[in-house]
This record gives C-alpha cells, structure tokens and sequence, in this order.
C-alpha cells in the first residue's frame, strides 16, 4: 500500500477542495482531505462514493474535519465523467426561520408546553447559530408582549440581528398592540413571503 | 442577565417542584430565570432555575421547608 496523500483544503470553499480531493484521488490509492467546513465535508464524502472509495470520516479540533478516501482494492478510477458536484449550503438560499405559532411548546399539557417554550428561547438566544428571522402569530405573540417570561431572550435575539415579525391581525384580536415589547407589527405579506423564501423553518 | 461572571442554578427532582419553587420566588420578587439544566450538569432534558449568586440566601431562605431542593451549582458564564 502506498502512502497517504495528504490534501489540506482548509480555507478553501466549494469547488476548491472537491477538485483538489478528486485529483489526489486520481493519482493515489488513499487519500486524506482536511476541510474546514461541513459544506466541503459533504461535497468530498459524495465525490469519494461516487469514485468507488471507501469513505471515512473524523471531525477534529477547530471544526476540522478528515475525510480517508481509500480505493476499494485496487479498483480503477472511474473514467472522468464524474462530475465535481458541489452543492452548497441551503443557507446560502433562503433565510433560516423560526415560526412561533402558539406560545407553547407541543401540544398535549399548556403547563408543561409554557416550560418548554422559555426553556427553547433561552436556548436559541445563546446558541451560536441565531435564526435569521423569527416570526410570531397566534397565541404566539404573548411571547414577546411585555411581562412576557421569553421577552427578554427575544429582545438579546433581537440585538444580535434576529429580524422579529409579530403578527399585526394577532395582536389585534388579543387587543395587546400597545403591550408589545419587541419586534415588528407585521402582515401576513411579509410573514407568507418570509416562509416561503425560507432555506428552513422551525416550529418549537 | 449577561455580563456576570457567574451564576447559580438550582436543580429539583422534577418539573413541578420547579414550577412550584418559581411561583413562590415570583410571589417573593426574587429574580430568577427559568432555563434548561447546562449540558456539563446533565444531558437529561430537565429545567432549573438561575439566579445571581448574590440571591442565592434569600432564594434559599423562601424555599425552605416549602420545596425541597435537590442541589444547587455555581457555574462560570460560557
């Protein structure tokens, strides 16, 4: 067995590390790529499969990642018409959305759902990965009213750039317009727009 | 809440004992937040309390003998 062929595609976004893991490939039996996202972790894992390789995986420290592309008993390269694909983050596509249609979370006992729902915005107002707009309607709104136990996790989404979207008719209807403590009074234009064009929608 | 070097949270055997602990801190005034156990206590999803450690007697004090505490954790924010 021949030695490893080592690929340092850190720093390098979509085609860059597919190209240069499907070279080394070419040439070599056993090949490590290092990349630096999850996005080029992907795109290589397909690439290698694609090539007839086994295809290992190991995240390490710093969100680095190896990716051991071993082929298969000698077996050829397949001829060149595999194509480099490079499919990038559904991110790029749409905005990331969480939608709180209720002011709980699950169905089943209000009590517990009430628990739930704090204990789900503390958790995403300290988390690294912030939604890009999150969206209330429904009972959803009293989360973000004044007195509202959530509110101030809404408001710290709020500061680091979280776009808030209250429902206006919602508001309305539990006549609490002048008790809103965060966000936007928005419509259903904006509200249907943004869940439509959204790469991914959470609902708590 | 952010800013603190640390806090304390306070874990209880279940749900309700926290939920009844939160109601009587609310009747009390004492500020408090309701949030999901830290990962580095327990991967269990259970809720607990967190407060400044500055309130942590007074908390205690109106606790007592009324909701029994499981255990109480200084942490350092992350």
């Amino acid at each position: 067995m021949s030695e490893i062929r080592i690929v340092n595609a850190t720093g390098l976004v979509c085609p860059q590390p597919v190209v240069l893991a499907k070279k080394a490939i070419e040439k070599n039996e056993q090949v490590k790529v290092i990349v630096d996202n999850e996005t080029a972790l992907e795109n290589v894992r397909r690439l290698g499969t694609k090539m007839g390789c086994t295809v290992e995986t190991q995240a390490k420290a710093g969100g680095l990642f190896e990716i051991l592309l071993t082929r298969q008993g000698g077996t050829p390269v397949p001829s060149e018409n595999v194509t480099v694909a490079c499919k990038t983050a559904p991110a790029a596509a749409g905005p990331f959305v969480i939608v709180c249609a209720e002011d709980k979370m699950g169905r089943g006992n209000d009590e517990l759902g009430s628990v739930l729902i704090r204990a789900f915005m503390h958790t995403i107002a300290g988390q690294a990965e912030k939604p890009d707009v999150m969206i209330f309607y429904n009972t959803g709104v009293k989360l973000a009213l004044q007195g509202s136990e959530t509110l101030d996790d809404i408001k710290e989404l709020s500061a680091a750039g979280v776009e808030i979207l209250v429902c206006g008719t919602c508001l309305n209807y539990f006549e609490v317009k002048d008790k809103l403590g965060v966000g936007v009074v928005s419509n259903m234009y904006d509200i249907a727009q943004t869940m439509s064009r959204a790469s991914r929608l959470l609902t708590p | 809440m952010s800013g603190s070097p640390s806090y304390c949270v306070m874990l209880f055997k279940s749900v309700s004992y926290v939920l009844k602990a939160e109601k009587i801190l609310k009747k009390e005034n004492l500020p408090h937040k309701l949030i999901p156990v830290p990962k580095k206590i327990s991967s269990d999803c259970g809720v607990c309390l967190r407060f400044e450690p500055n309130m942590r007697e007074k908390i205690e004090a109106a606790l007592f003998k009324k909701v029994e505490i499981e255990e109480i954790c200084k942490l350092c924010e992350q």
